[in-house]
């Protein structure tokens, strides 16, 4: 099991303590006190689990605001492409499905990158992770895709990640 | 109010709905399970996407209420990050478990790999 | 405006929809899909009946429906996955 850290609690409390204000949108000085308490407890028993090494990194400026623009430019686009093609797929009678479970490469290194990758690519109808492994130092999704159009695994990573795996490189390395 | 407005409004919730359709007859008429998981998809993206947008043009510019804005947006995020992940739980979870497509795959990776 | 209740009639009516893949669903993994699909399209429509009617107590609700159909989900993914809680990285670091 890992070991709690400061830095991950203090982090993990930040962003907890910014979400209980979202949530209640009110200034009285109960409200925060009681806020800082919950989300220290919180943070005291979670932060292990979701905050490993970096802890900081949230609060880069540069890195937030490509984080941003990626969950607001980039990723409606892919987003949206792909749900224009699921809605035609489904109003023409469901019949043009061609199912098939593909092994693709991964280039990004460590956790966060590769589960935030995983989570788009599931987002994106049409395309859904099943697992990651390793093998012989690489990483690989297994994902199930409505429309095999490409049998080799290289160049259907391509056509699956499309722009998604550049931006998400750009923001974790 | 303005007309505008209410007609921007409306595209936006229609544009939910006609997504949300889409997922729904996809769920009812697709052939196997992983390809109605993939329909389904539709429904937590952009059919809530739209709703969700709709009612924050709504909200900001018609009731003028901070509370309702922030509560709207929070059921977005909520929505957007853990959907995936119930999504993959339940994809590996029902490949384990047996269930196949009826038809053949045309490439089947994961049995290749950990063949039972 | 009327139309915010028309859409939200509309998004119960998906979800009604829904409910017939539920009720015939081959395997368990069809019925949970059927279930979390029509919780969101449920949590949509309370979303759009409370800007309609102006009352905050149904935001509040449709919050925790999101959050309850999303603890569903998984658990009924990882009793499929044949009980497995654990992966194998980690039965490794404790042995």
């Amino acid at each position: 099991m890992r070991k709690t850290t400061f830095p991950a609690v203090l982090s993990t409390f930040f962003v907890s303590y910014c979400f209980w204000i979202l949530l209640t949108w009110s200034w009285a000085t109960e409200e925060l006190i009681a806020g800082a308490v919950v989300s220290l407890a919180v943070a005291l028993f979670s932060a292990r689990f979701f905050i490993h090494n970096k802890a900081f990194w949230f609060f880069n400026p540069a890195k937030f605001f490509i984080f941003l623009l990626y969950w607001v430019i980039i990723f409606p686009v892919e987003l949206i492409k792909a749900n224009w093609d699921m809605a035609k797929r489904c109003y023409g009678g469901c019949r043009k499905v061609n199912p098939g479970i593909v092994r693709v490469p991964v280039e990004i290194k460590g956790d966060y990158g590769q589960a935030q990758l995983a989570n788009s690519i599931t987002l994106t109808p049409g395309t859904m992770t099943l697992d990651i492994c390793e093998d012989q130092g690489r990483d690989y999704y297994y994902v199930h895709w409505i429309d095999v159009a490409e049998t080799d695994r290289d160049k259907a990573g391509d056509i699956i990640k499309g722009t998604m795996e550049k931006w998400l490189r750009r923001i974790w390395e | 109010m303005s007309l505008t407005l209410r007609i921007i409004i409306d595209v936006f919730l229609a544009v939910g709905a006609f997504f949300a359709l889409a997922g729904t007859i996809g769920n009812l008429r697709m052939p196997d399970t992983f390809c109605r998981m993939q329909a389904s998809t539709c429904i937590a993206t952009m059919g809530l996407l739209g709703v969700v947008i709709g009612g924050l043009l709504y909200s900001i510019f018609i009731m003028h209420s901070p509370s309702t804005t922030v509560k709207i947006i929070v059921i977005g995020l909520l929505v957007f990050t853990t959907n995936p992940v119930g999504a993959h739980a339940i994809a590996k979870g029902a490949y384990r478990h047996g269930i196949r497509p009826d038809k053949e795959m045309e490439i089947d990776d994961f049995r290749r790999d950990f063949d039972e | 405006m009327t139309e915010l209740l028309i859409f939200s009639v509309l998004f119960g009516a998906f979800a009604l929809l829904n409910v017939i893949r539920l009720i015939k669903g081959p395997h368990a993994a069809d019925r949970i899909i059927a279930a979390d699909n029509s919780d969101l399209l449920i949590a949509c429509a309370m979303i759009l009946f409370s800007l309609y009617s102006g009352r905050g107590i149904y935001l509040d609700i449709s919050i925790i429906c999101a959050l309850l159909g999303i603890i569903n989900t998984m658990l009924v993914g990882r009793y499929l996955d044949r009980g497995r809680w654990k992966y194998e990285s980690d039965s490794e670091d404790n042995n």
